[in-house]
Protein backbone atom coordinates (compact mmCIF):
# COMPACT_ATOMS: atom_id res chain seq x y z
CA UNK A 1 0.00 0.00 0.00
CA UNK A 2 2.75 2.74 -1.16
CA UNK A 3 1.07 6.23 -1.42
CA UNK A 4 -1.42 5.83 -3.86
CA UNK A 5 -3.02 9.55 -5.08
CA UNK A 6 -5.81 8.73 -7.10
CA UNK A 7 -6.97 12.07 -8.90
CA UNK A 8 -11.26 12.25 -8.48
CA UNK A 9 -11.53 11.28 -12.30
CA UNK A 10 -9.42 7.83 -11.62
CA UNK A 11 -12.01 6.83 -9.09
CA UNK A 12 -14.81 7.57 -11.58
CA UNK A 13 -13.14 5.26 -14.05
CA UNK A 14 -12.45 2.23 -11.36
CA UNK A 15 -16.51 3.26 -9.89
CA UNK A 16 -17.82 2.57 -13.20
CA UNK A 17 -16.27 0.20 -14.32
CA UNK A 18 -17.11 -2.27 -11.21
CA UNK A 19 -20.19 -1.23 -12.28
CA UNK A 20 -20.20 -2.89 -15.26
CA UNK A 21 -18.44 -5.70 -14.38
CA UNK A 22 -15.32 -4.83 -15.89
CA UNK A 23 -11.75 -4.04 -13.51
CA UNK A 24 -9.31 -1.61 -15.39
CA UNK A 25 -7.15 -4.80 -15.38
CA UNK A 26 -10.01 -6.76 -17.69
CA UNK A 27 -10.94 -8.78 -14.73
CA UNK A 28 -14.89 -9.11 -13.71
CA UNK A 29 -15.67 -8.90 -10.31
CA UNK A 30 -15.00 -12.40 -8.92
CA UNK A 31 -11.82 -13.17 -10.87
CA UNK A 32 -8.23 -13.47 -9.05
CA UNK A 33 -5.14 -11.72 -10.47
CA UNK A 34 -2.82 -15.01 -11.57
CA UNK A 35 -1.30 -16.15 -8.84
CA UNK A 36 2.15 -18.49 -8.67
CA UNK A 37 3.10 -20.67 -5.94
CA UNK A 38 6.22 -23.03 -5.30
CA UNK A 39 7.00 -24.72 -1.90
CA UNK A 40 9.42 -26.25 -0.80
CA UNK A 41 12.09 -23.25 -1.57
CA UNK A 42 14.30 -23.04 1.77
CA UNK A 43 15.98 -25.66 2.51
CA UNK A 44 16.18 -24.87 6.58
CA UNK A 45 12.82 -25.02 7.19
CA UNK A 46 10.17 -28.29 7.49
CA UNK A 47 8.14 -26.73 5.20
CA UNK A 48 7.96 -23.54 3.04
CA UNK A 49 6.16 -21.56 0.22
CA UNK A 50 6.62 -18.91 -1.58
CA UNK A 51 3.16 -17.00 -3.39
CA UNK A 52 3.14 -14.30 -5.73
CA UNK A 53 -0.05 -13.26 -6.54
CA UNK A 54 0.37 -10.71 -9.52
CA UNK A 55 2.35 -7.72 -7.31
CA UNK A 56 2.02 -9.50 -4.05
CA UNK A 57 4.72 -11.46 -2.99
CA UNK A 58 4.87 -13.82 0.53
CA UNK A 59 7.28 -16.04 1.76
CA UNK A 60 6.24 -18.43 4.08
CA UNK A 61 8.77 -20.33 6.42
CA UNK A 62 7.42 -23.54 8.88
CA UNK A 63 9.76 -24.67 11.38
CA UNK A 64 8.71 -27.51 13.71
CA UNK A 65 10.32 -27.56 17.48
CA UNK A 66 9.72 -29.77 20.73
CA UNK A 67 8.20 -27.40 23.30
CA UNK A 68 5.74 -28.07 26.20
CA UNK A 69 2.31 -27.99 25.51
CA UNK A 70 -0.02 -25.52 27.15
CA UNK A 71 -1.14 -26.09 30.72
CA UNK A 72 -4.67 -25.79 29.55
CA UNK A 73 -4.74 -28.17 26.75
CA UNK A 74 -2.17 -30.93 27.69
CA UNK A 75 -2.96 -32.88 24.52
CA UNK A 76 -2.49 -30.59 21.94
CA UNK A 77 0.35 -29.04 19.94
CA UNK A 78 0.28 -25.58 19.05
CA UNK A 79 0.62 -23.40 16.25
CA UNK A 80 2.31 -20.06 16.32
CA UNK A 81 2.28 -17.33 13.30
CA UNK A 82 4.71 -14.47 12.99
CA UNK A 83 4.06 -11.71 10.20
CA UNK A 84 6.55 -10.14 9.14
CA UNK A 85 6.01 -6.94 7.15
CA UNK A 86 9.41 -5.71 6.32
CA UNK A 87 9.98 -2.22 4.83
CA UNK A 88 11.07 -3.83 1.25
CA UNK A 89 7.35 -4.32 0.63
CA UNK A 90 6.53 -0.49 0.83
CA UNK A 91 7.77 2.04 2.43
CA UNK A 92 4.97 2.72 4.54
CA UNK A 93 6.13 -0.46 6.59
CA UNK A 94 10.25 1.64 7.40
CA UNK A 95 10.48 1.14 11.67
CA UNK A 96 7.49 0.17 12.92
CA UNK A 97 4.86 1.08 10.81
CA UNK A 98 3.58 -2.40 9.65
CA UNK A 99 3.47 -3.58 13.33
CA UNK A 100 -0.30 -2.84 12.93
CA UNK A 101 -1.42 -4.50 10.26
CA UNK A 102 1.28 -7.46 10.95
CA UNK A 103 -0.54 -7.77 13.85
CA UNK A 104 -4.08 -8.12 12.70
CA UNK A 105 -3.10 -10.55 9.93
CA UNK A 106 -1.46 -12.54 12.36
CA UNK A 107 -4.35 -11.99 14.81
CA UNK A 108 -7.28 -12.97 12.19
CA UNK A 109 -4.95 -16.01 11.18
CA UNK A 110 -4.57 -17.53 14.53
CA UNK A 111 -8.62 -16.98 15.25
CA UNK A 112 -9.66 -18.57 11.80
CA UNK A 113 -6.95 -21.52 12.50
CA UNK A 114 -8.71 -22.39 16.13
CA UNK A 115 -12.04 -22.69 14.95
CA UNK A 116 -13.62 -25.79 14.51
CA UNK A 117 -11.40 -28.68 13.32
CA UNK A 118 -9.22 -26.87 10.82
CA UNK A 119 -6.41 -28.42 11.82
CA UNK A 120 -5.94 -31.89 14.09
CA UNK A 121 -3.89 -30.24 16.66
CA UNK A 122 -3.69 -33.66 18.70
CA UNK A 123 -1.74 -35.08 16.07
CA UNK A 124 1.31 -32.48 17.35
CA UNK A 125 1.13 -33.99 20.81
CA UNK A 126 3.89 -36.21 21.59
CA UNK A 127 3.77 -37.20 24.96
CA UNK A 128 1.27 -35.66 26.63
CA UNK A 129 1.35 -33.28 29.09
CA UNK A 130 5.32 -32.76 28.38
CA UNK A 131 6.13 -32.60 24.66
CA UNK A 132 4.34 -31.89 21.95
CA UNK A 133 5.34 -30.14 18.22
CA UNK A 134 5.03 -26.11 17.83
CA UNK A 135 4.64 -25.20 14.50
CA UNK A 136 6.35 -21.86 14.04
CA UNK A 137 5.17 -20.54 10.85
CA UNK A 138 6.98 -17.15 9.79
CA UNK A 139 5.14 -15.13 7.16
CA UNK A 140 7.67 -12.30 5.32
CA UNK A 141 5.97 -10.05 3.37
CA UNK A 142 8.25 -9.50 0.31
CA UNK A 143 6.07 -7.15 -1.75
CA UNK A 144 2.37 -5.79 -1.47
CA UNK A 145 0.28 -5.39 -4.04
CA UNK A 146 -3.11 -5.45 -2.75
CA UNK A 147 -4.90 -8.12 -0.97
CA UNK A 148 -2.46 -9.24 1.85
CA UNK A 149 -4.92 -11.25 3.54
CA UNK A 150 -5.72 -13.78 0.65
CA UNK A 151 -2.06 -13.74 -0.52
CA UNK A 152 -0.67 -15.09 3.36
CA UNK A 153 -3.57 -17.67 4.14
CA UNK A 154 -3.17 -19.19 0.44
CA UNK A 155 1.00 -19.38 0.94
CA UNK A 156 0.64 -20.38 4.64
CA UNK A 157 -2.01 -23.50 3.50
CA UNK A 158 0.72 -24.60 0.91
CA UNK A 159 3.33 -24.32 3.50
CA UNK A 160 1.39 -26.28 5.78
CA UNK A 161 0.84 -29.01 3.26
CA UNK A 162 4.37 -29.32 2.90
CA UNK A 163 5.78 -29.22 6.14
CA UNK A 164 7.59 -32.65 7.32
CA UNK A 165 7.33 -33.78 10.72
CA UNK A 166 9.96 -35.72 11.72
CA UNK A 167 8.65 -39.22 13.53
CA UNK A 168 9.80 -39.58 17.45
CA UNK A 169 8.97 -42.58 19.30
CA UNK A 170 8.73 -42.49 22.81
CA UNK A 171 11.06 -45.09 24.60
CA UNK A 172 10.10 -45.73 28.18
CA UNK A 173 13.06 -46.51 30.46
CA UNK A 174 12.76 -48.50 33.60
CA UNK A 175 12.86 -45.08 36.07
CA UNK A 176 10.39 -42.32 35.52
CA UNK A 177 11.89 -40.30 32.50
CA UNK A 178 10.59 -41.57 29.16
CA UNK A 179 13.31 -41.01 26.14
CA UNK A 180 12.21 -39.65 22.86
CA UNK A 181 13.72 -41.18 19.50
CA UNK A 182 14.01 -39.34 16.65
CA UNK A 183 14.07 -41.95 13.91
CA UNK A 184 16.96 -42.50 12.21
CA UNK A 185 16.12 -41.94 8.59
CA UNK A 186 15.63 -38.51 7.79
CA UNK A 187 12.70 -39.34 5.45
CA UNK A 188 10.41 -40.84 7.91
CA UNK A 189 8.31 -37.82 8.67
CA UNK A 190 4.61 -37.43 8.75
CA UNK A 191 2.57 -34.76 7.06
CA UNK A 192 -0.77 -32.69 8.48
CA UNK A 193 -3.96 -32.94 6.71
CA UNK A 194 -4.66 -29.71 5.56
CA UNK A 195 -7.58 -30.48 3.82
CA UNK A 196 -10.03 -28.21 5.89
CA UNK A 197 -7.22 -25.33 6.23
CA UNK A 198 -8.98 -21.60 5.55
CA UNK A 199 -8.60 -19.51 2.88
CA UNK A 200 -9.31 -16.06 3.17
CA UNK A 201 -11.05 -14.52 0.76
CA UNK A 202 -11.56 -10.39 1.10
CA UNK A 203 -14.20 -8.72 -0.45
CA UNK A 204 -13.99 -5.05 -0.98
CA UNK A 205 -17.32 -2.77 -1.47
CA UNK A 206 -17.37 0.28 -4.05
CA UNK A 207 -20.45 1.91 -5.05
CA UNK A 208 -23.18 -1.22 -4.96
CA UNK A 209 -20.95 -3.91 -6.00
CA UNK A 210 -18.27 -5.97 -4.13
CA UNK A 211 -14.83 -7.46 -5.72
CA UNK A 212 -12.51 -9.92 -4.98
CA UNK A 213 -8.88 -9.63 -4.86
CA UNK A 214 -8.62 -5.99 -5.14
CA UNK A 215 -5.55 -3.61 -6.46
CA UNK A 216 -4.17 -1.06 -4.32
CA UNK A 217 -6.35 1.45 -6.34
CA UNK A 218 -9.45 -0.46 -5.64
CA UNK A 219 -8.85 -0.43 -2.14
CA UNK A 220 -8.34 2.97 -2.19
CA UNK A 221 -11.26 3.83 -3.75
CA UNK A 222 -13.46 1.84 -1.50
CA UNK A 223 -13.91 2.70 1.96
CA UNK A 224 -15.42 -0.76 3.41
CA UNK A 225 -15.04 -4.72 3.05
CA UNK A 226 -14.74 -8.15 4.62
CA UNK A 227 -12.64 -10.59 5.28
CA UNK A 228 -13.46 -14.25 5.58
CA UNK A 229 -11.76 -17.37 6.20
CA UNK A 230 -13.81 -20.16 4.47
CA UNK A 231 -12.58 -23.46 5.79
CA UNK A 232 -12.68 -26.76 2.68
CA UNK A 233 -16.17 -27.76 3.78
CA UNK A 234 -17.63 -24.25 2.72
CA UNK A 235 -18.15 -23.10 6.30
CA UNK A 236 -17.02 -19.90 7.63
CA UNK A 237 -14.47 -20.21 10.81
CA UNK A 238 -13.78 -16.04 11.02
CA UNK A 239 -14.81 -12.84 9.67
CA UNK A 240 -13.92 -9.57 10.02
CA UNK A 241 -15.26 -6.24 8.59
CA UNK A 242 -12.18 -3.81 7.64
CA UNK A 243 -12.02 -0.52 6.48
CA UNK A 244 -13.56 2.70 7.97
CA UNK A 245 -16.78 2.79 6.00
CA UNK A 246 -20.00 0.92 7.22
CA UNK A 247 -22.18 -2.14 5.33
CA UNK A 248 -26.02 -2.63 4.97
CA UNK A 249 -26.64 -5.80 6.60
CA UNK A 250 -28.41 -7.55 3.44
CA UNK A 251 -24.84 -6.25 1.59
CA UNK A 252 -23.31 -7.78 4.34
CA UNK A 253 -24.76 -10.83 3.87
CA UNK A 254 -24.70 -11.77 0.45
CA UNK A 255 -21.37 -10.70 0.98
CA UNK A 256 -20.54 -13.56 3.29
CA UNK A 257 -22.47 -15.80 0.68
CA UNK A 258 -20.48 -15.24 -2.41
CA UNK A 259 -17.02 -15.35 -0.29
CA UNK A 260 -18.23 -18.52 0.92
CA UNK A 261 -18.29 -19.78 -2.89
CA UNK A 262 -15.34 -18.33 -3.86
CA UNK A 263 -13.24 -19.65 -1.06
CA UNK A 264 -14.67 -23.36 -1.48
CA UNK A 265 -13.55 -22.81 -5.31
CA UNK A 266 -10.33 -21.44 -4.46
CA UNK A 267 -9.98 -24.38 -1.70
CA UNK A 268 -10.36 -26.47 -4.47
CA UNK A 269 -8.19 -25.32 -6.97
CA UNK A 270 -5.07 -25.07 -4.34
CA UNK A 271 -5.52 -28.26 -3.05
CA UNK A 272 -5.31 -29.59 -6.83
CA UNK A 273 -2.42 -27.37 -7.71
CA UNK A 274 -0.23 -28.57 -4.93
CA UNK A 275 -1.29 -32.12 -5.42
CA UNK A 276 0.08 -31.75 -9.22
CA UNK A 277 3.50 -30.22 -7.92
CA UNK A 278 4.15 -33.17 -5.28
CA UNK A 279 3.28 -35.78 -8.02
CA UNK A 280 5.83 -34.06 -10.44
CA UNK A 281 8.26 -34.43 -7.85
CA UNK A 282 12.10 -33.01 -7.18
CA UNK A 283 12.21 -31.15 -10.12
CA UNK A 284 14.57 -28.08 -10.83
CA UNK A 285 13.07 -25.72 -8.76
CA UNK A 286 12.41 -22.22 -9.68
CA UNK A 287 13.12 -19.69 -6.90
CA UNK A 288 13.42 -16.58 -7.04
CA UNK A 289 15.33 -15.99 -10.08
CA UNK A 290 11.98 -15.75 -11.75
CA UNK B 1 1.13 3.23 33.78
CA UNK B 2 4.50 2.48 33.30
CA UNK B 3 5.68 1.03 29.75
CA UNK B 4 9.04 -0.69 29.17
CA UNK B 5 8.84 -0.70 25.34
CA UNK B 6 12.79 -1.40 25.35
CA UNK B 7 13.24 -4.33 27.29
CA UNK B 8 11.23 -7.76 25.85
CA UNK B 9 10.04 -9.62 29.39
CA UNK B 10 10.63 -13.61 28.90
CA UNK B 11 7.49 -15.67 29.57
CA UNK B 12 6.26 -15.98 33.40
CA UNK B 13 6.75 -18.86 35.23
CA UNK B 14 3.37 -18.21 36.92
CA UNK B 15 0.45 -19.78 36.08
CA UNK B 16 -2.87 -19.31 37.41
CA UNK B 17 -4.60 -22.01 39.95
CA UNK B 18 -7.44 -22.79 38.46
CA UNK B 19 -5.45 -25.10 36.01
CA UNK B 20 -4.87 -27.77 39.54
CA UNK B 21 -8.59 -27.91 39.72
CA UNK B 22 -9.84 -31.36 39.55
CA UNK B 23 -12.41 -31.82 36.62
CA UNK B 24 -14.82 -34.29 37.06
CA UNK B 25 -15.51 -36.80 33.73
CA UNK B 26 -18.45 -34.93 32.53
CA UNK B 27 -16.78 -31.88 31.90
CA UNK B 28 -13.98 -33.63 29.73
CA UNK B 29 -16.48 -35.12 27.81
CA UNK B 30 -18.50 -32.27 27.40
CA UNK B 31 -16.54 -30.73 24.28
CA UNK B 32 -19.24 -32.15 22.46
CA UNK B 33 -22.04 -29.66 21.17
CA UNK B 34 -24.94 -32.01 22.46
CA UNK B 35 -23.13 -31.41 26.56
CA UNK B 36 -21.97 -28.01 26.07
CA UNK B 37 -25.59 -26.86 24.91
CA UNK B 38 -27.25 -28.90 28.11
CA UNK B 39 -24.44 -27.23 30.26
CA UNK B 40 -25.56 -23.50 29.07
CA UNK B 41 -29.14 -23.50 28.55
CA UNK B 42 -31.84 -26.23 29.98
CA UNK B 43 -34.71 -28.16 28.54
CA UNK B 44 -37.24 -25.45 29.24
CA UNK B 45 -35.08 -23.05 27.25
CA UNK B 46 -34.43 -20.87 30.09
CA UNK B 47 -30.24 -19.98 30.63
CA UNK B 48 -27.74 -20.18 33.62
CA UNK B 49 -28.67 -16.48 34.73
CA UNK B 50 -32.76 -17.43 34.68
CA UNK B 51 -32.99 -15.68 30.86
CA UNK B 52 -34.27 -16.47 28.03
CA UNK B 53 -32.20 -17.43 25.36
CA UNK B 54 -33.04 -13.82 23.29
CA UNK B 55 -33.29 -11.65 26.26
CA UNK B 56 -30.24 -9.36 26.68
CA UNK B 57 -29.02 -8.53 29.70
CA UNK B 58 -29.97 -5.51 31.88
CA UNK B 59 -27.85 -2.31 30.66
CA UNK B 60 -26.74 0.51 33.27
CA UNK B 61 -25.65 3.55 31.29
CA UNK B 62 -23.92 7.05 32.73
CA UNK B 63 -22.29 9.95 31.49
CA UNK B 64 -19.71 12.73 32.84
CA UNK B 65 -17.55 9.62 35.00
CA UNK B 66 -13.94 11.40 34.23
CA UNK B 67 -14.91 15.10 34.92
CA UNK B 68 -11.36 15.63 33.29
CA UNK B 69 -12.14 14.17 30.65
CA UNK B 70 -14.31 16.21 27.04
CA UNK B 71 -16.98 13.42 27.70
CA UNK B 72 -17.04 10.01 29.57
CA UNK B 73 -19.43 7.10 29.84
CA UNK B 74 -19.96 3.75 32.22
CA UNK B 75 -21.64 0.96 30.90
CA UNK B 76 -22.52 -2.09 32.95
CA UNK B 77 -24.43 -4.68 30.95
CA UNK B 78 -24.61 -7.16 33.69
CA UNK B 79 -21.45 -8.34 34.80
CA UNK B 80 -19.33 -7.23 32.31
CA UNK B 81 -18.01 -3.44 33.35
CA UNK B 82 -16.18 -0.64 31.25
CA UNK B 83 -15.45 3.48 31.47
CA UNK B 84 -14.46 5.14 27.88
CA UNK B 85 -12.73 8.83 28.31
CA UNK B 86 -12.53 10.54 25.21
CA UNK B 87 -10.07 13.63 24.69
CA UNK B 88 -9.95 16.11 22.03
CA UNK B 89 -10.46 17.51 19.31
CA UNK B 90 -6.78 18.29 19.89
CA UNK B 91 -3.31 19.15 17.79
CA UNK B 92 -2.28 15.71 16.47
CA UNK B 93 0.93 14.58 18.48
CA UNK B 94 2.88 12.68 15.82
CA UNK B 95 4.07 15.54 12.93
CA UNK B 96 3.89 12.80 10.47
CA UNK B 97 0.56 11.97 10.42
CA UNK B 98 -0.84 15.21 8.94
CA UNK B 99 -4.55 15.10 7.27
CA UNK B 100 -7.07 16.78 5.69
CA UNK B 101 -9.69 14.03 7.60
CA UNK B 102 -9.68 14.45 11.43
CA UNK B 103 -7.76 11.23 13.18
CA UNK B 104 -9.69 8.99 15.94
CA UNK B 105 -7.15 7.17 18.61
CA UNK B 106 -8.45 4.39 20.21
CA UNK B 107 -7.01 2.55 23.04
CA UNK B 108 -8.56 -0.51 24.49
CA UNK B 109 -7.51 -2.03 27.71
CA UNK B 110 -8.52 -4.96 30.15
CA UNK B 111 -7.77 -4.16 33.56
CA UNK B 112 -5.34 -6.53 34.36
CA UNK B 113 -7.64 -7.72 37.02
CA UNK B 114 -10.78 -7.54 34.95
CA UNK B 115 -10.40 -11.04 33.19
CA UNK B 116 -10.65 -14.41 35.16
CA UNK B 117 -6.53 -14.80 33.54
CA UNK B 118 -4.88 -11.96 34.79
CA UNK B 119 -4.21 -9.52 31.74
CA UNK B 120 -0.70 -7.73 31.70
CA UNK B 121 -0.35 -4.02 31.87
CA UNK B 122 0.90 -3.56 28.19
CA UNK B 123 -1.39 -3.76 25.79
CA UNK B 124 -0.99 -7.42 24.39
CA UNK B 125 -1.92 -8.47 20.82
CA UNK B 126 -5.71 -9.00 21.38
CA UNK B 127 -6.39 -5.72 22.87
CA UNK B 128 -4.37 -3.83 20.26
CA UNK B 129 -6.84 -6.01 17.74
CA UNK B 130 -9.36 -4.49 19.51
CA UNK B 131 -8.74 -0.77 19.50
CA UNK B 132 -8.09 -1.26 16.00
CA UNK B 133 -11.58 -2.70 15.43
CA UNK B 134 -13.22 0.06 17.93
CA UNK B 135 -11.64 2.90 15.25
CA UNK B 136 -12.93 1.02 12.43
CA UNK B 137 -16.67 1.19 13.57
CA UNK B 138 -16.14 4.58 15.09
CA UNK B 139 -14.85 6.11 12.51
CA UNK B 140 -17.90 5.38 10.28
CA UNK B 141 -20.16 7.21 12.44
CA UNK B 142 -18.12 9.88 13.35
CA UNK B 143 -18.24 13.16 11.10
CA UNK B 144 -14.25 13.56 10.52
CA UNK B 145 -14.16 16.26 8.19
CA UNK B 146 -15.45 18.49 11.28
CA UNK B 147 -12.03 18.85 12.59
CA UNK B 148 -9.60 18.56 10.10
CA UNK B 149 -5.92 18.01 11.00
CA UNK B 150 -7.04 17.37 14.90
CA UNK B 151 -6.86 13.81 16.74
CA UNK B 152 -9.59 12.68 18.89
CA UNK B 153 -8.34 10.10 21.48
CA UNK B 154 -10.60 7.59 22.78
CA UNK B 155 -9.86 5.25 25.75
CA UNK B 156 -11.50 2.80 26.87
CA UNK B 157 -10.70 0.43 30.26
CA UNK B 158 -12.56 -2.63 31.29
CA UNK B 159 -13.33 -3.18 34.49
CA UNK B 160 -14.46 -6.47 34.71
CA UNK B 161 -15.27 -8.32 31.71
CA UNK B 162 -17.94 -10.91 31.97
CA UNK B 163 -18.59 -11.51 28.09
CA UNK B 164 -19.14 -9.10 25.01
CA UNK B 165 -16.60 -6.44 26.33
CA UNK B 166 -16.02 -5.47 22.28
CA UNK B 167 -20.02 -4.67 22.26
CA UNK B 168 -20.06 -2.59 25.15
CA UNK B 169 -17.29 -0.71 24.33
CA UNK B 170 -18.77 0.54 21.20
CA UNK B 171 -22.01 1.15 23.12
CA UNK B 172 -20.16 3.23 25.59
CA UNK B 173 -17.54 4.88 23.30
CA UNK B 174 -20.31 6.26 20.99
CA UNK B 175 -22.22 7.76 24.01
CA UNK B 176 -19.16 9.01 25.41
CA UNK B 177 -18.00 10.53 21.85
CA UNK B 178 -21.60 12.26 21.81
CA UNK B 179 -21.35 13.57 25.10
CA UNK B 180 -17.95 15.23 24.18
CA UNK B 181 -20.06 17.17 21.37
CA UNK B 182 -18.23 15.41 19.04
CA UNK B 183 -20.04 15.34 15.51
CA UNK B 184 -21.30 11.87 15.03
CA UNK B 185 -23.63 10.68 11.87
CA UNK B 186 -25.45 8.36 14.43
CA UNK B 187 -24.78 6.25 17.56
CA UNK B 188 -23.64 3.21 17.56
CA UNK B 189 -24.60 0.67 19.28
CA UNK B 190 -22.46 -3.12 20.09
CA UNK B 191 -24.34 -6.46 20.74
CA UNK B 192 -22.66 -9.71 20.35
CA UNK B 193 -24.59 -13.91 20.41
CA UNK B 194 -23.42 -17.13 20.76
CA UNK B 195 -24.35 -19.36 18.28
CA UNK B 196 -24.92 -22.98 19.25
CA UNK B 197 -26.62 -25.85 17.04
CA UNK B 198 -29.95 -25.18 17.72
CA UNK B 199 -30.63 -21.83 19.57
CA UNK B 200 -28.60 -18.50 19.31
CA UNK B 201 -28.20 -16.47 22.62
CA UNK B 202 -27.85 -13.13 22.57
CA UNK B 203 -25.74 -10.80 24.84
CA UNK B 204 -23.42 -14.14 26.41
CA UNK B 205 -21.90 -13.84 29.02
CA UNK B 206 -17.85 -15.10 29.95
CA UNK B 207 -19.35 -18.64 29.87
CA UNK B 208 -21.45 -18.63 27.58
CA UNK B 209 -19.14 -16.95 25.02
CA UNK B 210 -17.19 -19.49 22.28
CA UNK B 211 -14.25 -20.27 23.58
CA UNK B 212 -11.53 -21.18 20.36
CA UNK B 213 -10.26 -24.00 23.00
CA UNK B 214 -13.06 -25.86 23.97
CA UNK B 215 -15.52 -25.93 20.62
CA UNK B 216 -14.03 -28.36 18.09
CA UNK B 217 -17.50 -28.81 16.44
CA UNK B 218 -19.62 -27.40 13.75
CA UNK B 219 -22.58 -24.12 14.26
CA UNK B 220 -20.81 -23.16 17.36
CA UNK B 221 -19.61 -19.61 17.49
CA UNK B 222 -19.56 -15.94 17.91
CA UNK B 223 -20.72 -12.68 16.40
CA UNK B 224 -20.07 -9.20 17.35
CA UNK B 225 -22.02 -6.09 15.55
CA UNK B 226 -21.66 -2.85 15.84
CA UNK B 227 -24.97 -1.29 14.73
CA UNK B 228 -26.04 2.41 13.57
CA UNK B 229 -29.77 2.02 14.01
CA UNK B 230 -31.00 4.71 12.27
CA UNK B 231 -28.91 4.38 9.20
CA UNK B 232 -29.05 0.86 9.39
CA UNK B 233 -25.17 0.42 8.44
CA UNK B 234 -23.10 -1.84 10.14
CA UNK B 235 -19.49 -0.82 11.27
CA UNK B 236 -18.20 -3.31 13.31
CA UNK B 237 -18.48 -7.19 12.30
CA UNK B 238 -16.63 -9.79 14.03
CA UNK B 239 -17.24 -13.48 13.54
CA UNK B 240 -15.33 -16.62 15.10
CA UNK B 241 -16.58 -19.94 14.99
CA UNK B 242 -17.64 -22.70 12.39
CA UNK B 243 -20.76 -21.02 11.11
CA UNK B 244 -23.13 -21.33 7.38
CA UNK B 245 -23.88 -18.45 5.42
CA UNK B 246 -27.70 -18.86 6.87
CA UNK B 247 -26.99 -19.04 10.48
CA UNK B 248 -24.85 -16.03 9.78
CA UNK B 249 -27.42 -14.18 8.43
CA UNK B 250 -29.95 -15.18 11.56
CA UNK B 251 -27.33 -13.79 13.93
CA UNK B 252 -27.24 -10.46 12.08
CA UNK B 253 -30.84 -10.04 12.12
CA UNK B 254 -31.18 -11.14 15.90
CA UNK B 255 -28.45 -8.77 16.87
CA UNK B 256 -29.41 -5.80 14.88
CA UNK B 257 -33.31 -6.26 15.96
CA UNK B 258 -32.09 -6.13 19.38
CA UNK B 259 -29.93 -2.90 18.40
CA UNK B 260 -32.73 -1.08 17.40
CA UNK B 261 -34.78 -1.79 21.13
CA UNK B 262 -31.08 -0.58 22.73
CA UNK B 263 -30.97 2.59 20.72
CA UNK B 264 -34.05 5.01 22.85
CA UNK B 265 -32.16 3.97 26.07
CA UNK B 266 -28.35 5.42 24.75
CA UNK B 267 -30.54 8.53 23.52
CA UNK B 268 -32.14 8.94 27.07
CA UNK B 269 -29.00 8.73 28.91
CA UNK B 270 -28.03 11.21 26.33
CA UNK B 271 -30.73 13.65 26.28
CA UNK B 272 -30.50 13.75 30.30
CA UNK B 273 -26.60 14.71 30.13
CA UNK B 274 -27.67 17.32 27.64
CA UNK B 275 -30.41 18.76 30.12
CA UNK B 276 -27.98 18.33 32.74
CA UNK B 277 -25.15 20.16 31.03
CA UNK B 278 -27.63 23.21 30.34
CA UNK B 279 -29.09 23.07 33.70
CA UNK B 280 -25.44 23.68 35.18
CA UNK B 281 -24.94 26.48 32.28
CA UNK B 282 -27.79 28.12 33.40
CA UNK B 283 -26.88 27.97 36.91
CA UNK B 284 -23.48 29.74 36.24
CA UNK B 285 -24.77 32.48 34.47
CA UNK B 286 -26.80 33.50 37.33
CA UNK B 287 -24.35 33.11 39.78
CA UNK B 288 -22.00 35.39 37.36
Amino acid sequence: MAEILLSEAEKAFIHHGVQDDLRCDGRTRLDYRPIILETGLVSNASGSSRLRLANSDVLVGVKVELASPLPEKPLEGRLEFFVDCSANATPEFEGRGGEDLANEICRFLQMSYMSGDTINLAELSVLAGQQCWVLYVDILILECGGNLYDTVSLAVKSALYTTQIPSIKVATMDGDQPELELSEDPYDTKRLNTQNVPCLVTLMKIGNHYLVDPTPEEECCSSSGVVVAVSGTKKITAVRKIGSGSLHPESLVSMLKTASEVGAVVNKILMKTLLEEERAGKTQKVGFMR
Amino acid sequence: MPVDSRRLQGPESAFSYTLLEKKDANAEESILSADMQKMLIDSKQIRKDKRKPTDARPLFLRTGIISQAKGSAYIEQGNTKLVCGVYGPREVQKKSDFRLNGQLFCEFKFAPFSCQKRRSHQQDNEELVLSGLLREALEAAVCLHHFPKAQVEVNVMVIENDGSPLAAALTCASLALSSASIPMYDLVVGASVRQLPKVLLLDPTKDEEWQPELSHDQNNSNLTVGYMPSMQQVCAYVHEGVSNTEDLEQMLKLVTEYCLKVQPIVQLCLKETVEKMLANEGENKDAE
